[in-house]
C-alpha cells in the first residue's frame, strides 16, 4: 500500500501552500507514514482515501499541516547560542537600552516554546532589578501556540537538555508533567504567525532567533523572510539562525560575528538605507 | 488518593518509546485473560501508600529483555535472570514515575520479581488498571492503594 | 576518559553503556554504591558517574555523599540516572553534590545533551 502520486501531489502543495514547507518527490513514504494514523482516527481503510477526504474538509486538513510540520526543539538547543545570549548580546544591549530597561526579543517559529522560555530563563537570571523583557513566541501551528501557553512538558521533553538546578527552580510537577512557573509565562507573549507571507505589525526586537525552520523553505523564500526579519531588528540588534543556516548565503545587509562555535548575524544597513537601492535595483 | 488512568498511561508510554523503540507502539485494548509468564511489583510507602505491578507474558517478557540488554534475537537467547532484572527494572521505572505524581515524599521500594503472578498484600485494592497490547500481546500495569478502612 | 555506569538493573547498565561509549567514553560498571566506592578505592577513578538512586547495599544518595566527603574525588562528575523524580528529591541530590539529574525513562539524546552541557562531550560541527 503506497500513496499515489496524486495524493502526495495534493498534499505537498497544501502544506507548501500553507507554510512554505517543502516535501519533495522521493518523501512519499514520510507523507504516507505520518497520514497513517490520521487515516485510520478518521476511519478510512487507506491514505489515499483520507487524502479524499481534505479537499472539504478544513478541520482535517489543519491536522495534516500539524503532522507533517516538525517541531523537533529541546531547551538551550545546542547551548551555545545561549551561551552567546548571556555573554555577548546581552552585556552591549544592556548599557545600550539602560534608558528604558526593556529587552524585546522574538522567536519565531517556537515549536512548543522550549526556545522561548529558555531565553526567559536566562533573562531572570541576568536582567539586572528594575528591567523587564518580552519574548514573543510565534509560530505557524496553533497546536504548538496552546503547547507554549500552557507550558506543560511530558518527563521526556524534560530531560533534553534542561540543567537540574533550572528544573527545579522554574517548574512544578502536575501530573505526569512538569509547568513552568508564572514568571516565566509572563515573560512570554505567543502570536499566530506565517514566517512565509507578509508581517503583521510588530515591534523592533533586540534580538530574534529564527533557528531551524529556514532549511525547510526553498531559497527565494529564506531570503525575503530574512529581508523582512532585517527591518523588525534594532540596528545594534542580533540575529541567531540554526546551526545548519549559518552558513547561508546571507545578503551584504547582514553581517555575521563568531562568538566561539556560534555566527552571530548583525544588520550592517538600516532599514531605511536598505530599502531604497534595493528597491531599484531590483529593475 | 489515586493516579488518574491517563497519567499512568502518559507514564508506561513514556517507559515503552524510551527503551523498547518507538516503531511498535503501545496499543489500548479491552481487559481479556492474561497468559501471566512474570511479573514485576514496587511498593511506595510514606504520604501515600500503594503498589505499582506490571504482568505480561512469558516471550513479551524475553523480547524486553533482549531489546534492554541490546541482544540479537537470532543469536544470543536470554536467561531467566535476564528476564527477571529487566521486568524488575521496567517496573522501577513506572513506579518512580506513579509515585512522583501523587503527593511526596514517598520512598520506592527494590523490585520484586516472580515467574507467575507476584503475590500482593492482602489489604490493597485496585485503584487503576491499564490494560494495553504490545507487538501484538496483552500486558497489564495496574496501580494499587491500601484499603482506605484499615489504612 | 572513562564513565562509572552504577546501577542495581544489568538492562539499565547495559543501555547506559551503549550510549556512552558511542560518546567516546570507555566504561566501568557497579551493581551498588559499595561496589563504586571499591572501584575509587582502588585507585579506578572516572571522569563521570551515572548514578542510579534505589539500589541494594548502597543507595546512589549515600554514594554521592561519600564521593564529596573526599577531596581527592572531587573532580569527578556526578550525574544521577533514576526514576526518582519528586521535586524534592532532585533538590536534595543536587545540594548533596549531585552536577545533574536525569529521569528515567531517558532517550540517548537526554544523555548526550547533558553531557555536553557539562563539557564532557563536544557537538560534532555539522559540515
Ligand atoms: C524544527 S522546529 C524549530 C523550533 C525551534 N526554533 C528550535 O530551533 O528548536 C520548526 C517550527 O517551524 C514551524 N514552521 C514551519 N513553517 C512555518 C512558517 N511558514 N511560519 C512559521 N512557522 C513555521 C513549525 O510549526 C515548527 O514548530
Amino acid at each position: 500500500m503506497t500513496i499515489t502520486q496524486t495524493s502526495f501531489a495534493f498534499v505537498s502543495d497544501l502544506v507548501r501552500r500553507e507554510t512554505a514547507m517543502l516535501y519533495d518527490p522521493g518523501k512519499e513514504y514520510l507523507v504516507e507514514a505520518r497520514l497513517l494514523p490520521l487515516a485510520r482516527e478518521a476511519g478510512c481503510p487507506d491514505v489515499d482515501s483520507y487524502v479524499a477526504k481534505l479537499v472539504t474538509n478544513p478541520a482535517e486538513r489543519d491536522k495534516v499541516l500539524d503532522a507533517l510540520t516538525i517541531n523537533e526543539t529541546s531547551w538551550f538547543r545546542d547551548n551555545a547560542p545561549y551561551q552567546a545570549f548571556t555573554d555577548m548580546m546581552l552585556p552591549p544591549l544592556l548599557a545600550a537600552r539602560s534608558h528604558v530597561r526593556h529587552l524585546s526579543i522574538w522567536s519565531a517559529a517556537c515549536s512548543s516554546g522550549q526556545e522561548a522560555y529558555s531565553l526567559a530563563m536566562l533573562l531572570d537570571q541576568h536582567l539586572p532589578s528594575g528591567w523587564t523583557a518580552q519574548i514573543l513566541a510565534s509560530d505557524v501551528s496553533s497546536t504548538m501556540l496552546d503547547r507554549v501557553r500552557a507550558g506543560r512538558y511530558s518527563q521526556v521533553e524534560m530531560n533534553r537538555g534542561m540543567p537540574a538546578t533550572s528544573l527545579v527552580k522554574y517548574f512544578s510537577r502536575t501530573g505526569s508533567e512538569w509547568e513552568v512557573c508564572d514568571d516565566l509565562k509572563k515573560m512570554v507573549r505567543t502570536q499566530s504567525l506565517n514566517l512565509s507571507t507578509p508581517f503583521p505589525l510588530l515591534p523592533t526586537f533586540d534580538i530574534v532567533f529564527l533557528r531551524n525552520v529556514l532549511i525547510y523553505f526553498d531559497l527565494d523564500t529564506k531570503r525575503d523572510i530574512l529581508r523582512r526579519v532585517h527591518r523588525v531588528v534594532a540596528s545594534d540588534g542580533f540575529l541567531l539562525l540554526g546551526t545548519s543556516e549559518t552558513t547561508l548565503d546571507l545578503d551584504e545587509h547582514w553581517g555575521r560575528e563568531a562568538h566561539g562555535r556560534v555566527q552571530v548575524h548583525r544588520p550592517t544597513t538600516t532599514a531605511a538605507e536598505q530599502w531604497q537601492p534595493t528597491a531599484m535595483t531590483g529593475a | 488518593m489515586e493516579p488518574s488512568l491517563t497519567d499512568v498511561r502518559m507514564v508506561v508510554e513514556e517507559v515503552w518509546t524510551s527503551f523498547l523503540g518507538a516503531e511498535d507502539p503501545l496499543l489500548p485494548m479491552a481487559p481479556g485473560t492474561l497468559d501471566v509468564g512474570w511479573s514485576a511489583a514496587v511498593t511506595v510507602s510514606g504520604e501515600w501508600q500503594g503498589a505499582v505491578s506490571v504482568e505480561l507474558p512469558r516471550s513479551m517478557a524475553e523480547e524486553i529483555a533482549r531489546r534492554m540488554l541490546g541482544l540479537d534475537d537470532e543469536v544470543d537467547s536470554v536467561g531467566d535472570d535476564d528476564v527477571a532484572d529487566a521486568v524488575g527494572e521496567l517496573v522501577n521505572m513506572i513506579g518512580g514515575n506513579v509515585k512522583s505524581l501523587m503527593p511526596g515524599p514517598s520512598a520506592l521500594s527494590l523490585p520484586v520479581v516472580a515467574a507467575g503472578r507476584v503475590a500482593r498484600a492482602s489489604d490493597v485494592i485496585e485503584a487503576c488498571r491499564l490494560d494495553a497490547s504490545w507487538a501484538g500481546a496483552p500486558l497489564l500495569v495496574s496501580v494499587h492503594v491500601r484499603h482506605p478502612e484499615k489504612g | 576518559m572513562y564513565a562509572l555506569i552504577i546501577d542495581d538493573s544489568r538492562a539499565m547498565r547495559s543501555i547506559l553503556r551503549r550510549i556512552v561509549t558511542d560518546l567516546g567514553f570507555e566504561t566501568l560498571q557497579a551493581g551498588d554504591g559499595q561496589e563504586a566506592l571499591d572501584h575509587l578505592e582502588a585507585g579506578r577513578i572516572p571522569t563521570l558517574c551515572l548514578i542510579d538512586w534505589n539500589m541494594p547495599v548502597m543507595d546512589g544518595y549515600t554514594f554521592i555523599t561519600r564521593v564529596r566527603a573526599n577531596a581527592a574525588w572531587r573532580d569527578i562528575t556526578l550525574m544521577m540516572v533514576t526514576t526518582e523524580s519528586e521535586h524534592g528529591q532532585i533538590v536534595r541530590a543536587l545540594a548533596a553534590g549531585a552536577h545533574e539529574y536525569v529521569i528515567k525513562p531517558f532517550t540517548p539524546d537526554a544523555i548526550a545533551d547533558k553531557l555536553e552541557m557539562l563539557g564532557l562531550v563536544a557537538k560534532p560541527v555539522p559540515a
